[in-house]
């Protein structure tokens, strides 16, 4: 073969040479970076999340069916524990309506950071052979979820017309509260998909502590029913800040208070800028440890 | 004029990559080591000291036994993990054929596949959709797009991971031992193509254990020994000096 002489170059791009792409120190990442690299990377980020979406419901009978019968059934059975086996004070609201507009957005905040806790781990292929950004990986787990909360969102809207309460426009606010409940899964998240990959049973320890800090939100009971001497509890803890506003915006008919909005904003931020830090000064190892 | 294409392709300056052997993976067995106060993770060094650079439209060989660190070398420029030191410097778009099949996903078709993985590769859907129709004829796959990945055989998901690899667009190709498993005729066709990239001014990494094509088709050869360069140069002669070592007995690889 003639192979021995060199060629003669043509078509090829000069793009600048550039660094390694994890062995730079450059300024500390934040936010901003995330954010970019999301944008920049937006075409991978729809093909893994559309992968995902279809390769969790392909082989099921009922297919996407899963996603609206899923919450369906789990707001009739709390519906029947809480409201006829224990009585569960609602504040004057059918307890099925008050029980389904908190369960929603906390099933979808669980299932976005167990989701986004594997996302690295369970892609070996990809971490090992190929760079893009990893936070795609944590960041495509937490988007594939938003289909389970819009569905679910549904049964919340059947629930609201089927009591007659109607959907105002303070429905509005889902959007914005949304926002922050993915900021705060994500800020979890992430740090949690690193270190599921230096220690396999992470992912255990986080089932149990969302298990925990489930009983401690007011998902399944008003807040105004805890003892006072526990209510920092309440008060400290982004997810009921969240809750309350979700209900206060879709059953009250009545905007969120400043005050949380400020706060869970504030809190769902610091958490992500933490989190997404931690995560890329962990990055580096990510191929070498999976 | 100089220009940026006066910039290799390539470059490794005393490039060291050290992987640390975990014992333990979960805290059960981190937190009572720790407490002791034992070391978690014995180290190992992967590659010591590499040094070379590649021009824009070489092609380089890498050989060596198991373990001397040439798939360690191929990560390096793909991006997927850090030096532990010195700096790995890299010119163009990188497209990487390295394990078989690397990104798909068994439970998708293989056309759903084509845009996962040419997505991972770089490439944007305007480019996969362009190319489409090529990637599937050149991996002769037209009759299977639809079918699940999981059904092919494993010359068919080399055939389809190769021709995407081929398709999108790289400056900078990598093939570790990708060859292997395809059939005469579709080598044949892969080793066309790979000379029509030559002609082209793409640079290629090749990774082989098969000797024939890496002297007749690399334009220079690095062979590793356990983590090191030990020779640097034209294919015959490194090809001549591998084949010596490992007629020789000390030389045995002692690591898998």
């Amino acid at each position: 073969m003639e192979a021995i002489s060199l060629p003669p170059t043509s078509h090829v791009r000069r793009t600048s040479t550039r660094r390694h792409p994890l062995a730079s120190s450059g300024p500390a990442p934040h936010p901003g970076t995330l954010v970019a690299n999301v944008w920049r990377h937006r075409e991978l980020l729809w093909h893994l999340t559309i992968r995902n979406l279809r390769c969790q419901y392909k082989q099921s009978v009922l297919g996407y069916g899963w996603i609206l019968l899923n919450p369906a059934v789990q707001i009739l059975t709390l519906t029947f524990l809480f409201s006829v086996v224990l009585r569960t004070p609602s504040n004057g609201v059918p307890f099925p309506l008050f029980l389904c507009v908190g369960l929603i957005p906390w099933m979808y905040f669980i299932s976005a950071v167990m989701a986004a806790t594997d996302s690295v781990s369970s892609a070996p292929n990809f971490v090992t052979t190929v760079y893009f950004p990893r936070e795609i990986l944590p960041v495509s787990a937490v988007l594939m979820r938003v289909v389970d909360m819009a569905a679910g969102l549904v049964v919340v809207f059947g629930v609201l017309l089927f009591y007659g309460y109607g959907v105002g426009w303070t429905a509005g606010w889902i959007p914005v509260l949304f926002l922050g409940q993915l900021a705060l899964g994500l800020g979890l998240g992430l740090p949690l998909a690193a270190l599921n990959l230096y220690f396999h049973d992470i992912r255990f320890l986080v089932g149990t502590a969302l298990n925990v800090w489930f009983f401690l939100t007011p998902v399944m009971y008003p807040p105004e029913i805890v003892p006072e001497q526990y209510r920092f509890l309440v008060a400290l803890n982004p997810n009921a800040w969240l809750l309350g506003a979700y209900r206060t915006a879709l059953i009250d008919g009545t905007s969120p208070s400043a005050e949380t909005l400020l706060w869970t904003a504030g809190t769902s931020f610091a958490v992500l800028a933490v989190g997404y830090w931690v995560f890329k000064r962990m990055e580096p190892g990510f191929a070498d440890s999976i | 004029m100089p220009t940026a294409s006066d910039e290799p392709a390539i470059r490794f300056e005393h490039v060291s990559k050290c992987y640390r052997r975990q014992e333990g993976r979960t805290l059960k067995e981190f937190v009572p080591a720790f407490v002791r106060g034992r070391g978690w993770a014995s180290e190992f060094h992967a590659l010591r000291d590499v040094s070379f650079s590649l021009q824009h439209g070489e092609t380089l060989g890498i050989i060596g036994l198991n373990g001397s660190g040439k798939t360690t070398i191929l990560r390096l420029i793909a991006g997927a993990t850090a030096p532990s030191s010195g700096d790995v410097w890299v010119s163009g778009r990188v497209s990487a054929l390295l394990e078989l099949g690397t990104g798909f996903h068994p439970d998708l078709s293989g056309g759903e596949n084509v845009f996962l993985n040419a997505s991972i590769l770089g490439m944007t859907n305007r480019e996969i959709r362009n190319r489409f129709d090529h990637i599937v004829k050149f991996a002769g796959l037209e009759d299977f797009v639809h079918t699940p990945v999981k059904r092919y055989s494993s010359g068919m998901f080399l055939r389809l991971a190769f021709s995407i690899a081929i398709h999108s667009d790289p400056d900078i190709l990598l093939l570790d031992e990708a060859l292997a498993v395809g059939d005469l005729p579709f080598q044949r066709k892969c080793f066309e193509r790979m000379l029509a990239f030559q002609r082209q001014g793409v640079t290629i990494v090749f990774v082989s254990h098969a000797l024939e094509p890496v002297r007749g088709f690399c334009h220079r050869v690095l062979l590793l020994e356990a983590g090191r360069v030990v020779s640097e140069g034209r294919a015959d002669a490194v090809v001549q000096e591998y084949c010596s070592t490992v007629d020789r007995p000390a030389a045995d690889g002692k690591r898998a």
